[in-house]
């Protein structure tokens, strides 16, 4: 979607916090929002774009406004509320008006959690028939549409033409995953930008800005 | 963990006590959120400590960092690490979430590279544990990739015209790292001594080591 989130390239943001910034956590309920978001992922259940599309759904002036932690646990209970888990009363309160079917949701344990997060997810997926559609060296340009769901193509590099740098294999599509169609596997390219082609004129230098894209965002130039 | 992690909860872990007054928005809608997932049975209470403490404790730049050193100090490691960043680095164990697929990017004489989420907040966990609040920040986020040297220099680091900068924006399941130069002068450090020279920020690529 072509939200707030996506701020590569704007303007007006100032400098970067960068002495208020090195902290983490900041408060232990920045530790809980983040814990909880791990926690339930399993048994709600929800993937890392689902998660985030929750975020960019947010208000504009809530996206910039709330800490980045409360974003998290916003998004959390958004997908706790699409599971039937909870109600918008009971996020609001903390108080249980109904209970939910435990066999069906278990929770995580510690062990399972942890040894999980050392795992890792699968995203990678062996390549399919259809192939890989660009090369090394070819130049693509992005498409210049935005769907209205989560996306991964940044509003900065559509329409603008780069050259594939490296084939990345196939991995599960961020935009199929977070609409709940995926994996719907496809290959992933890395490409690049001259900072000239992106930026014109202002440019600092001939520079290159790289971003990964999944093959439905390009077509040949 | 810090001390205070467990003080707001009762010891049967029910919702609908009272709450600090003083403690406001977020920090009570976390509260609530977390009560009430006790109380419906969908989290364990010890899992929400195992995650923080495997993340504050065991997962942090201090494992990117033995990675530099040993790619400054084994020639073959940092020719794989280069070519294959996700093998080196899980044979070393960092291995999980945020970090199945890893591109490690050099940082020489003629290129500099700096590595963002323009979109969110990617970053690879297992190598340099959760992202510093100015990596999420909107600034960062939406000038690296328009003004790379400009930001570069609010964090000290000025980049000569005749180096080309690299920014690479984590916007698909790769995550990545910068292996910074080793600084001149440590040619008798040992790997330990050469890792607690290597900073978070070297590996990003908003500091030099």
């Amino acid at each position: 979607m072509d939200g707030i989130h996506d701020l590569g390239g704007m303007h007006g943001f100032g400098p970067i916090p960068i002495k208020q910034g090195e902290y983490v956590f900041k408060a232990d309920w920045e530790r809980r929002s983040f814990a909880l978001a791990q926690a339930l992922a399993g048994p709600t259940p929800f993937v890392a774009d689902q998660h985030r599309q929750e975020i960019e759904r947010l208000d504009a002036i809530d996206y910039l406004s709330m800490d980045y932690f409360e974003k998290w646990a916003v998004a959390t209970g958004e997908l706790l509320k699409q599971a039937g888990l909870v109600s918008q009363e009971e996020l609001d309160t903390g108080e249980k008006k109904f209970d939910i079917d435990g066999a069906a949701h278990p929770p995580t344990s510690s062990a399972a959690l942890v040894g999980g997060m050392k795992q890792g997810a699968q995203l990678a997926h062996p390549a399919g028939t259809e192939g890989v559609r660009f090369a090394p060296g070819q130049p693509v340009r992005v498409l210049s549409n935005c769907p209205t769901g989560h996306t991964r193509a940044p509003r900065y590099v559509r329409s603008r033409v780069g050259s594939v740098a490296l084939v990345r294999g196939v991995f599960q599509f961020a935009d199929a995953v977070a609409a709940g169609r995926g994996p719907a596997p496809e290959p992933c390219y890395t490409v690049a930008f001259a900072a000239r082609a992106l930026w014109g004129k202002d440019a600092e230098s001939d520079d290159v800005i790289y971003c990964d894209l999944w093959e439905s965002y390009l077509e040949p130039a | 963990m810090t001390e205070q992690g467990h003080d707001h909860r009762d010891a049967d872990g029910h919702a609908g006590h009272s709450h600090d007054p003083l403690e406001m928005g977020a920090a009570l809608r976390v509260r609530a959120l977390e009560e009430l997932m006790i109380a419906k049975g969908l989290v364990d209470p010890e899992a929400l400590d195992s995650v923080v403490e495997y993340y504050e404790r065991e997962v942090g730049p201090r494992n990117g960092a033995a990675v530099v050193a040993r790619a400054w100090t084994d020639p073959a490691f940092k020719v794989w690490l280069l070519e294959d960043g996700t093998e080196a680095i899980h044979s070393m164990g960092f291995t999980g979430y945020q970090g199945e697929h890893m591109h490690v990017v050099e940082n020489t004489d003629l290129v500099h590279n700096v590595i963002v989420c323009t979109l969110c907040s990617c970053y690879p966990w297992p190598v340099l544990g959760l992202p510093p609040a100015w990596y999420k920040s909107a600034a960062y986020r939406s000038r690296v990739v328009r003004e790379p040297r400009a930001v570069l220099a609010e964090f000290g680091l000025e980049i000569p015209v005749s180096t080309e900068v690299r920014v690479w924006d984590s916007t698909a399941e790769i995550r990545y790292m910068v292996l910074p130069q080793r600084p001149a002068g440590t040619e008798n450090m040992s790997s330990r001594e050469l890792a607690d020279l290597v900073t978070r920020n070297g590996m990003i690529g908003t500091a030099r080591v």
